[in-house]
């Protein structure tokens, strides 16, 4: 083994745990194309690593790769798939997409290098969940208000004649009435959602809010309001669901839908700990300002691993 | 539009068991698969920045800054101050729009009446 590595094959690496944990599921098969799955040691750290084909995962290749729909699709949901499995029982740190050695020592020597790192984070989300939380404010009213007078269209009724054209100021009149109608409507969705996130932190330990989904992801039907994760201990799971279910029944929620999503792999955390702990990671451009990542325990992140979970008032 | 389709968000039902991928949609995968996770060095270096940019560019799953913004959504930039700022723009832009409709509609209805008499502003 004191060779150097093949250069047919590159090692991907997918997540790291404390201790080697149970098998993997076998028919668990990563991504298209590697060889088995494996777990291997690194430091007081096991990872789940596998051989892919070094041609299909050369730098250039990938970007070719995963510019392409269905090629990134498949490939992020591998990823996916292999990380929850490996997280099953036990905390572990999902790394990201195609993190890829040229050999399995290369590989576990980063990551023995890193391994204080690891175990900060680990510290954080052992024992937890991430949950996703995601409120879509449904359209008003049916007739659409831009335009008033294709629904009258299609038949000659007799009440056209009866109720004269209205002038335009009437029309706008109706137009700006409609428009602040769906303000009102919009805002009370907004705070409902702060309200959500408020109750929802008595219990979650950290939350982090993306940019809210685009029409094409929700529907032309509703605007997404809040696209939210929180950080929730394992054992809180159920107390987290019920309070979404009595918050999703409360009249300030009328109109809107709230969707949950859940258990994840706390993928959304994780970054989050490592700025945190370290400070000293490279920002990654424009997407820290895309995403609010916020502490609800206002900077204590020693929190037993699920030990006093919800003890805030 | 056909590949929007497949990038469509399906809602999906809640509480899987952490030993399963959890059935969240495509779209929620894709965001934190992408977007998240400890960074290393590894000795093949790709950019998953360019590849969000990518989907982003396309359209495919999340809002572009504009328009949440018109929408007074922006709170994950300036949690927990909504701006009124997004709320003045998208009015704005609104005033804007339903001026455009008036143009097409007013001579229509209104014969000889000159549009320039419903450009007052609603505010």
């Amino acid at each position: 083994m004191a060779t150097a590595p093949a250069p047919a094959h590159a090692v991907c690496v997918f997540a790291v745990r404390r201790g080697r944990g149970p098998d993997l599921p076998p028919d668990l098969s990563g991504h298209a194309g590697g060889g088995p799955l494996r777990l291997v040691p690194a430091g007081a750290l096991w990872a789940v690593v596998q051989d892919v084909p070094a041609d299909d995962y050369s730098e250039k290749a990938l970007r070719e790769r995963l510019s392409e729909p269905e090629t990134l699709e498949r490939c992020v949901r591998d990823h996916h798939a292999v990380v929850t499995a490996f997280a099953a029982r036990g905390g572990a740190i999902p790394l990201p997409l195609a993190t890829l050695y040229h050999s399995e020592e290369r590989c576990r020597a980063a990551l023995v290098a890193d391994v204080p790192r690891f175990e900060r984070t680990l510290e954080r989300i052992t024992g937890r969940n991430e949950w996703a939380v995601k409120v879509n404010l449904l359209a008003g009213r049916k007739p659409d208000p831009q335009t008033p007078q294709a629904s009258q269209t299609p038949q000659e009724s007799p009440a056209r004649d009866e109720a004269p054209a209205p002038s335009g100021r009437a029309y706008l009149a109706r137009l700006r009435e409609r428009g602040q109608e769906r303000d009102d409507r919009r805002q009370r969705a907004l705070d409902a959602a702060e309200l959500l996130d408020r109750a929802v932190l008595s219990i979650a330990g950290a939350t982090v809010r993306r940019r809210p989904h685009g029409a094409e992801i929700v529907g032309r039907d509703r605007t997404q309001i809040l696209n939210a994760a929180y950080l929730v201990p394992e054992r809180s799971g159920p107390e987290f669901n019920a309070l979404l279910d009595r918050l999703r029944a409360a009249s300030e929620f009328e109109g809107c839908e709230v969707e949950v999503t859940g258990p994840w792999v706390p993928y959304s955390f994780v970054d989050a700990a490592s700025l945190a702990d370290t400070g000293d990671r490279p920002h990654r451009g424009v997407r820290d300002a895309d995403n609010g990542v916020r502490d609800a325990d206002n900077g204590v992140h020693n929190v037993d691993d699920g030990e006093h979970v919800g003890s805030r008032t | 539009m056909d590949d929007l389709d497949t990038w469509r968000s399906s809602p999906s039902p809640q509480g899987s068991d952490l030993g399963r991928p959890a059935d969240g949609s495509l779209a929620d995968i894709l965001e934190r698969v992408l977007d998240k996770g400890i960074v290393i060095a590894g000795d093949i270096k790709i950019d998953l920045l360019d590849i969000e940019l990518l989907t982003i560019r396309l359209r495919l799953f999340i809002a572009s800054v504009d328009t949440a913004r018109k929408a007074g959504i922006d709170w994950w930039e300036t949690d927990p101050a909504l701006s009124s700022s997004a709320a003045r723009d998208d009015l704005r832009e609104e005033n804007r729009r339903l001026r455009a409709q008036l143009e097409e509609l007013a001579p229509a209805d209104d014969g000889p009446r000159r549009p320039e008499r419903m450009k007052e502003k609603p505010h």
